[in-house]
């Protein structure tokens, strides 16, 4: 019977009665929803670009975010080091077209799929070699104050490193969006995205195309290892963060960046909310799985995403 | 010149139809199970038993499973951990709460439990499909995860939340606990894998085997055919569950004597996944195959430096061997996406013709 | 020149069928019935509905108006594998084989339906499940003969070429001994002697099994030579019905074909 109530009544009655902190819990769930969304663009542009679904995302963000730590450490101002870790990106980006994107070409999706996971398991054994696998701090200067915000006659708590993280990703992804659908090189991502031999046919480069869009994903990933890292240190749990950003793909749709922003924010929010009023009643960290429960029910009604495409089956 | 198939005449579509159709195939099986049954378990020390034949017979049964619903049914699962998991914890609480229940019989059990599982993870995969089902698969993986964690019931509130496996004998001979010998505990492994690999085989070239391939090959066209959707595709769910619920329950009875959930997690179902796809999907012998390499390949890594005479710091060793790891994989994928069992297949081709090149 | 093979009943009675997709409409008000035992070929420009026929006729697709009666029993939706349990059976016009497996693998398929032993026993091979497998196999084995396609048994159809994955799909199809074989295209692609042989097999199907069979197909000397009735469509309406003479020398149809413009 308690639980019952734990499940159905409890948590409602709770938001109604302190609804600003409702206010700074969904607001919370949205700053980390644009983190996730972050990650997730990364995956999506790969996908859109070679049909990969990129494994390695999540060790992406993790050796993006040593390097760059690795590099402060060895004196490097951050001026430069964000920069120069940028390089390495391209660089990884281009020994990864080379030596596993063209022998593969053509090959099943799911082999593809785990030729990224044989990717990330060398990206993280590499990473750690050459940087050392302790928890790093990762301080590029982003100020971590608390801010009160007013509502009404009460206040909202928030991290304002949360709210810069926030801006920045926001920023990124509306860049993105812009690169894609306004400029010609991003014309050219869509092109081969839709057909590669259509675009081949018109000239564009694949080779090219993916050694860019795997750089951009890498840079993304630079940006979210950034946030991430300096929210919770720099270490290997970084790269699970690419566990979370799965349902967000699912439930965007794993070919859309509106997807990706707008399932990002519902997850954020979902996760957080569930697990401050509901948390408590089943056991708490309910985090670890109800983001797949919620992108899962989803599936059920949209199996493509929000915004997927729909598969259209011909016999 | 050895193995040629020349003169070997079927007569009756029922020899045609045998497990292994050409004669010095038979053999060589034949002499690999004798080996295993008569001279290993006289052979084989126990560090030989432990980490390595043991464990190779423990996944070698859920790289089966795995490969029964996503190399022949095309159902992509990574959720392969979780399933063990469930095959564990129910013959955990099987024994604990039936002491005199025959251990063979738990397992049983539990594999069916653990079909039940599958197959109500199973349901999405009626409306979904590739890599979408694959990451509902997550949800039941992080799920069953988070279940066995924090419902104490599970692991009878044992605070260190690990659970043993109690001893139990079958046929007079102690198989599971502190006292069972590796050699015992192996036979069994041994005795469990050979009978269900045949059953699965057996599965596999009839009716319900090709029923799960002309769902993945073209699931409209089998649809039209007469093949009913929900029903093989929950079936492949059910036995591939079990198979993995079974492998769960070996894994903690006979292997590894304790667990905790992380045991089973998501790294499990990816290690898993990789036996099955470097052993060859949709190929029996790819999944042993799939399985040795998986097995084998990380204890040679830990050991081959000494063996070269190099000493290196732990810390070093094992970022490289996660490195090598992976390299392995991505460049077996290049070289033969089809797996070890194709690259097999390969070999016996070049051997019918030798010493002719072509 | 087609031999007298109907006893005149009906089996298969498409009455004011429409369908379309989205804004397009693929077939309007089309009626046509399908005695027991001929063969009625569907004939018309490309884009003219044909196909979208067939799916209507075997459940794929379900058409927004009209109904189909068959085997006297009428309806307006089905499900593809309930046409086939009624004994419908087709072949596709991009070929809809199950590319992994043999060629043996994928006519057994055809007898699936036909095939009652639960999994266990398959499991163990025992008894039951034997005798049905190797039963089934003999079965399976005639088609083969008949089919000649010996020699490809045991090779995975993905290997095939175009010709003998078309000549699989007809076995597959065969195998499950239907009533109403629907045939899409089945001669497309191939070249004199291969169109030879396979109108030799339907004929035979037609012949010796007294299949009733329902055949897509552009090559008209083969319809000709084939069919006792044609139906033409264009545009998703029917223009017209009736023996292969009659329907050669339709001024509609010669129309449809030379491509006079529709208003």
């Amino acid at each position: 019977m308690d639980i019952l109530t734990a499940i159905f009544v409890t948590p409602f009655s709770e938001i109604v009665a302190g609804p600003v902190f409702f206010l700074e819990v969904v607001v919370s769930g949205l700053l980390t929803g644009i983190m996730y969304s972050l990650v997730a663009l990364g995956f999506v542009l790969i996908f859109k670009a070679s049909g990969i679904f990129n494994f390695a995302q999540g060790v992406l963000v993790l050796f993006a975010a040593l390097t760059l730590v690795g590099l402060m450490e060895r004196g490097v101002p951050v001026i430069a080091a964000i920069p120069l870790t940028m390089i390495v990106m391209i660089v990884l980006a281009m020994l990864v077209e080379k030596l596993m994107l063209r022998p593969l070409v053509n090959q099943d999706p799911l082999i593809l799929f785990m030729a990224t996971i044989g990717l990330s398991f060398v990206l993280e054994g590499l990473g750690e070699t050459l940087w050392g696998s302790n928890v790093k701090r990762l301080d590029i200067g982003i100020p971590e104050d608390v801010w009160q915000v007013d509502v009404g006659d009460k206040y909202m708590l928030l991290n304002s490193f949360d709210v810069y993280a926030a801006v920045t990703g926001a920023i990124l992804v509306v860049g993105l969006a812009v690169f894609f659908h306004k400029t010609p090189i991003g014309r050219a991502l869509r092109a081969v995205a839709d057909d590669h031999q259509a675009a081949m046919s018109v000239g564009i480069p694949l080779r090219t195309i993916w050694v860019i869009v795997w750089s951009v994903s890498g840079m993304v990933a630079l940006v979210a290892g950034i946030m991430w890292g300096g929210k919770s240190g720099v270490q290997f749990s970084l790269s699970l963060i690419a566990l979370k950003a799965l349902p967000v793909l699912i439930l965007g749709g794993l070919t859309s960046v509106p997807g990706a922003i707008i399932g990002g924010l519902i997850i954020g929010v979902g996760e957080k909310v569930a697990e401050v009023y509901w948390g408590p009643a089943i056991g708490g960290a309910i985090e670890n799985w109800f983001a797949y429960a919620l992108a899962l029910v989803f599936l059920l009604f949209r199996p493509q995403g929000l915004f997927g495409e729909r598969i259209i089956e011909r016999v | 010149m050895f193995y040629r198939e020349a003169g070997q005449f079927k007569t009756t579509y029922q020899s045609d139809q045998a497990i292994f159709p050409i004669a010095q195939d038979r053999w060589f099986v034949f002499a690999v199970v004798a080996v295993a049954y008569l001279v290993v378990p006289f052979v084989a020390n126990e560090y030989w038993l432990q980490a390595i034949l043991i464990p190779f017979l423990v996944f070698a049964m859920a790289a089966i499973g795995l490969n029964l619903l996503l190399g022949y049914a095309g159902q992509l699962s990574l959720g392969t951990g979780a399933f063990m998991s469930v095959g564990a914890y129910a013959t955990y609480k099987l024994t604990t709460a039936f002491p005199d229940m025959n251990i063979i019989v738990a397992f049983l059990l539990s594999g069916l439990i653990t079909a039940g599982v599958g197959i109500l993870f199973g349901i999405p995969s009626l409306r979904i499909k590739g890599l979408y089902l694959a990451v509902a698969t997550l949800a039941a993986q992080f799920f069953l995860n988070w279940l066995f964690n924090k419902v104490s019931w599970f692991y009878t509130h044992n605070p260190s939340g690990t659970i043993t496996a109690p001893p139990r004998t079958t046929l007079g001979v102690m198989v599971s606990g502190p006292e069972a010998t590796a050699e015992a505990r192996y036979m069994v492994c041994l005795i469990l894998v050979t009978v269900f690999a045949v059953l699965a085989k057996n599965l596999v070239r009839g009716r319900v085997g090709r029923s799960w391939m002309a769902i993945r090959d073209m699931d409209i066209a089998a649809e039209i055919i007469g093949f009913k959707p929900l029903h093989t595709k929950l079936l492949a769910f059910a036995i591939s569950s079990f198979y993995c619920g079974l492998a769960g329950a070996m894994s903690l009875y006979l292997w590894l004597g304790s667990a905790e959930t992380e045991a089973y997690n998501i790294l499990v179902s990816f290690q898993v996944l990789f036996m099955v796809i470097l052993g060859g999907l949709g190929s029996m012998l790819g999944s042993f195959l799939g399985a040795a390499f998986v097995t084998v390949l990380p204890v040679f890594l830990t050991n081959a430096p000494q063996l070269v005479g190099v000493t290196m710091a732990t810390d070093l060793q094992k970022h490289l061997e996660v490195m090598i790891f992976g390299g392995l994989i991505i460049y077996f994928l290049i070289v033969e996406p089809h797996g070890l069992a194709r690259l097999w297949q390969i070999a016996k081709e070049k051997l019918r013709r030798w010493p002719f090149p072509y | 020149m087609a031999k007298e093979r109907t006893n005149g009943e009906v089996l298969l009675d498409v009455d004011n069928i429409s369908l379309s997709f989205g804004g397009v409409q693929a077939i309007q008000d089309v009626s046509f019935d399908v005695l027991r035992g001929e063969v009625r070929a569907i004939i018309g420009p490309n884009g003219a509905g044909k196909s979208s026929m067939l799916n209507c006729i075997n459940g794929f697709y379900h058409p927004q108006k009209g109904t189909i009666t068959y085997k006297g029993v009428k309806r307006s939706q089905m499900r593809t594998h309930e046409a086939a349990a009624q004994g419908i059976a087709r072949t596709f016009q991009n070929i809809a084989l199950f590319k992994g497996m043999s060629t043996l693998d994928n006519i057994m398929t055809g007898r699936n339906l036909k095939m009652k032993v639960n999994f266990l026993l398959q499991a163990l091979y025992l008894g039951p499940a034997r005798r049905e497998e190797l039963e089934h196999r003999e079965f399976v084995e005639k088609i083969i003969d008949f089919l000649e396609i010996q020699a490809i048994r045991k090779t995975p159809v993905g290997r095939l070429p175009y010709g003998l994955q078309k000549r699989v799909e007809l076995g597959r199809a065969l195998a499950a001994e239907p009533e109403l074989l629907l045939l899409d295209e089945p001669m497309a692609g191939m070249n004199t002697e291969e169109k030879e042989d396979m109108s030799r097999f339907i004929l035979d199907v037609s012949d010796e099994f007294g299949t009733t069979i329902v055949l897509i197909e552009h090559d008209m000397g083969v319809v000709m030579d084939l069919s006792d009735r044609v139906v033409v469509l264009d545009y998703g309406k029917k223009i017209a019905d009736g023996t292969p003479d009659e329907v050669r020398t339709n001024p509609d149809v010669i129309d449809a074909y030379l491509g006079v413009a529709h208003d």
